[in-house]
């Protein structure tokens, strides 16, 4: 974490250029109808394939269509109640949408809407698309038409932790001598697994922890929604409690960038994903959880975290084959 | 006749690689379907790897900015408002992780034009320059940068969009931009820099380049360290600004005693320390109590003194730039 701010100046009035004539009609600029309409091939995956959640009318997210008979994956974290959401595929509404399992690792959740004949996603064989290729993902959205929005893939595909790291959800008691529980953040791990203000935290994966510092450097490189074995003193007695760690800073908050302030409405949890393909489309933190094709209607992953105003981070292909499987497994066991 | 069907071959020939460097795609005002869409994307693919390997992070003390290498040498276009000053030294970090030392030359505060060249000897990967001014409004044209700062795992960051506006001194694109792009290149389908990212509008498309004819018009001046202009997007150093950054006291007999080093630099860190006795200051004599500050107010920030000076009996020299009294 460096505190190296990032250069870049805001347009101020007197920097303004007098412009000519010589400007771009809006129609055809990227974002625009002219260039969207030579994407109309694959407007059809997205029509067919993606969904859109809504709470009244208020669109809250995307998700994609992972099989005929209404399994659909989205963004968990963006979804919260489900009791008056509706989801429409193509042109038709479902209502009573089912929460049938979660990752908290990749922020997904699958949900089961009451429908047949779905069209699921072809997911990619492409692992590693290069970047510069063409993407499309869901744009604005109407009751019967998806738009498209398009971009390319913008850098290297790999991991991104959490920013800060993460944490178990406790603020520890200050002096270094002792790892002294002295509060339990709600809602956490922590507080799941039934850690107690007044615990002694001993070992951490069943390796002595002496102080903080220690501490800290076990939790650096840990992911969001991994689950630790922490060793612990209660009233003199030895307790072993599985906890299931948090992103830092979707706990205790997090600094507001320079970059984050000119960044629109970005996700809330985007950070902390074992693998991600980034991208430039357009957006912001309700265009997530829908499907991205290249130019062959392949899906080569699905829309997780819009970072900022130009970074977008979707689940690559590979992985979300994997996912599926698994949380579908899960569902049919249940 | 035969003859002069050659020659009209032979000028057709001539002009063939115009041609080819300038993608038909680029005269449609908007790609008919996918057979476009492959053009632009298989251009792209083709030219991105030389375009990434020379676009650089370049970190200095109050941020980070990016940049691109235009000659084998090492000579780097990028912004003024990132290099902030004439005669500047950072670190520039390329995409595969190699850290170089640079030092700023000229910058051009009214158009944000700058450059600066590597200073470790080497040879490094650079992109051509669009010297014929063949862009024009609609082209498709890609940006790099390290958006937010370098990030080794993600490298850098590119943006493929459309030239929306022109006009003299600048290019508005529909590549988006971030902070820690400024100063990154704009480049053509062909993989030509023809911009360098300067700033962005309020509103999400206004993204601002200097077009590469600002760095052209003023080659000599910019390579050659001057400062020129009094816009917005640098500060020439003042006069009397300079600091170093050190507490002195007078001493029997001649020089000035460095009685206290502040615990900052650029003083502390050039390495003086207390107790030194300070001669001489570019040569000046430091014999009356007002010398140092008299010799210090005709200084500016960034400007390069040498102290000659005696520590512990024994005579040294040190060379150290000034910082800003007001940062």
């Amino acid at each position: 974490m460096t505190a190296r701010r990032s250069i870049l100046c805001l347009l101020v009035a007197s920097t303004l250029p007098s412009w000519s004539a010589n400007t771009l009609e809006s129609a055809y600029r990227t974002a625009g109808p002219a260039v969207h309409a030579a994407f109309d091939e694959v407007r059809g995956a997205l029509q067919t394939s993606s969904a859109v959640f809504q709470r009244g009318r208020k669109e809250i997210i995307f998700g994609t269509v992972v099989s005929p008979d209404g399994f659909i994956l989205t963004k968990a974290s963006e979804l919260g109640e489900l009791s008056d959401v509706t989801v429409t595929v193509d042109r038709d509404r479902y209502e009573d949408p089912v929460l049938i399992a979660e990752d908290p690792a990749w922020d997904v959740a699958l949900v089961k809407i009451d429908a047949e004949g779905l069209v699921p996603v072809d997911l990619s064989r492409v692992d590693n698309p290069s970047h510069g290729t063409w993407l499309v993902a869901n744009g604005a959205t109407t009751r019967s038409k998806r738009r498209v929005q398009i971009g390319v893939v913008a850098a290297n595909t790999r991991e991104v932790f959490s920013k800060g790291g993460t944490v178990l959800g406790v603020a520890l008691k200050a002096g270094d001598e002792e790892l002294v529980v002295e509060s339990v953040e709600a809602g956490t791990g922590a507080e799941r697994a039934g850690l107690k203000a007044g615990d002694r935290i001993v070992s951490f994966e069943g390796e002595p922890v002496g102080d903080r510092e220690a501490l800290l450097e076990e939790l650096k490189e840990r992911r969001v929604g991994e689950e630790v074995v922490i060793g612990l003193e209660r009233d003199g007695e030895p307790l072993e409690l599985k906890v299931e760690l948090a992103g830092r800073a979707d706990v205790f908050g997090e600094e507001v960038t320079r970059n984050d302030a000119m960044s629109g409405e970005y996700s809330e949890r985007r950070t902390g994903f074992p693998r991600v393909l980034q991208h430039d489309i357009m957006g912001n933190r309700h265009f997530m959880g829908g499907p991205v094709f290249d130019l062959d209607g392949h899906c080569v992953g699905m829309n997780i975290a819009r970072f900022s105003r130009c970074e977008t981070y979707a689940i690559p292909a590979a992985e979300l084959r994997t996912l599926i499987e698994q949380l579908m497994g899960d569902a049919n066991k249940g | 006749m035969k003859i002069r069907s050659l020659s009209w071959l032979a000028a057709l020939l001539g002009a063939l690689p115009l041609w080819a460097e300038r993608p038909a795609i680029n005269d449609q005002k908007a790609p008919a379907g996918r057979k476009d869409l492959e053009q632009i994307q298989s251009l792209l693919h083709a030219a991105l790897p030389k375009a990434r390997a020379a676009t650089v992070c370049i970190e200095l003390d109050q941020g980070s900015g990016s940049g691109v290498v235009v000659s084998e040498d090492g000579l780097i276009l990028t912004a003024a408002h990132v290099t902030g000053g004439v005669g500047r030294e950072f670190t520039v970090r390329f995409e595969d992780g190699r850290k170089v030392k640079a030092e700023s030359l000229g910058l051009n505060s009214e158009t944000d034009a700058a450059i600066a060249k590597i200073v470790d000897e080497g040879s490094y990967p650079f992109v051509p320059i669009d010297r014929d001014d063949s862009t024009r409004l609609g082209d498709w044209v890609f940006s790099l940068g390290h958006s937010g700062g370098f990030d080794k795992r993600r490298g850098s960051v590119v943006r493929l969009g459309r030239l929306v506006r022109m006009a003299d001194s600048t290019y508005q694109s529909d590549c988006n931009l971030i902070g820690g792009d400024s100063g990154g290149p704009l480049f053509d389908l062909g993989g030509r820099l023809i911009g360098i990212h300067s700033r962005v509008g309020q509103r999400l498309p206004e993204n601002m380049h200097v077009p590469m004819s600002e760095y052209l018009a003023n080659w000599d001046e910019l390579t050659g360290g001057e400062f020129m202009g009094e816009g917005p997007f640098a500060k020439k150093p003042e006069k009397g600004k300079g600091f170093l950054g050190l507490l002195a006291e007078a001493h029997d007999g001649e020089g000035r005693k460095a009685q206290r080093v502040r615990p900052e630099p650029p003083a502390e860190a050039a390495g003086i320390k207390p107790g030194d006795l300070l001669l001489k200051m570019d040569g000046h004599e430091l014999s009356e109590f007002d010398d140092l500050k008299d010799l210090l107010k005709e200084k500016a920030p960034e400007d390069e003194v040498t102290f000659e000076m005696l520590r512990d009996g024994e005579p040294e020299t040190l060379t150290l730039r000034l910082g800003d009294r007001d940062s």
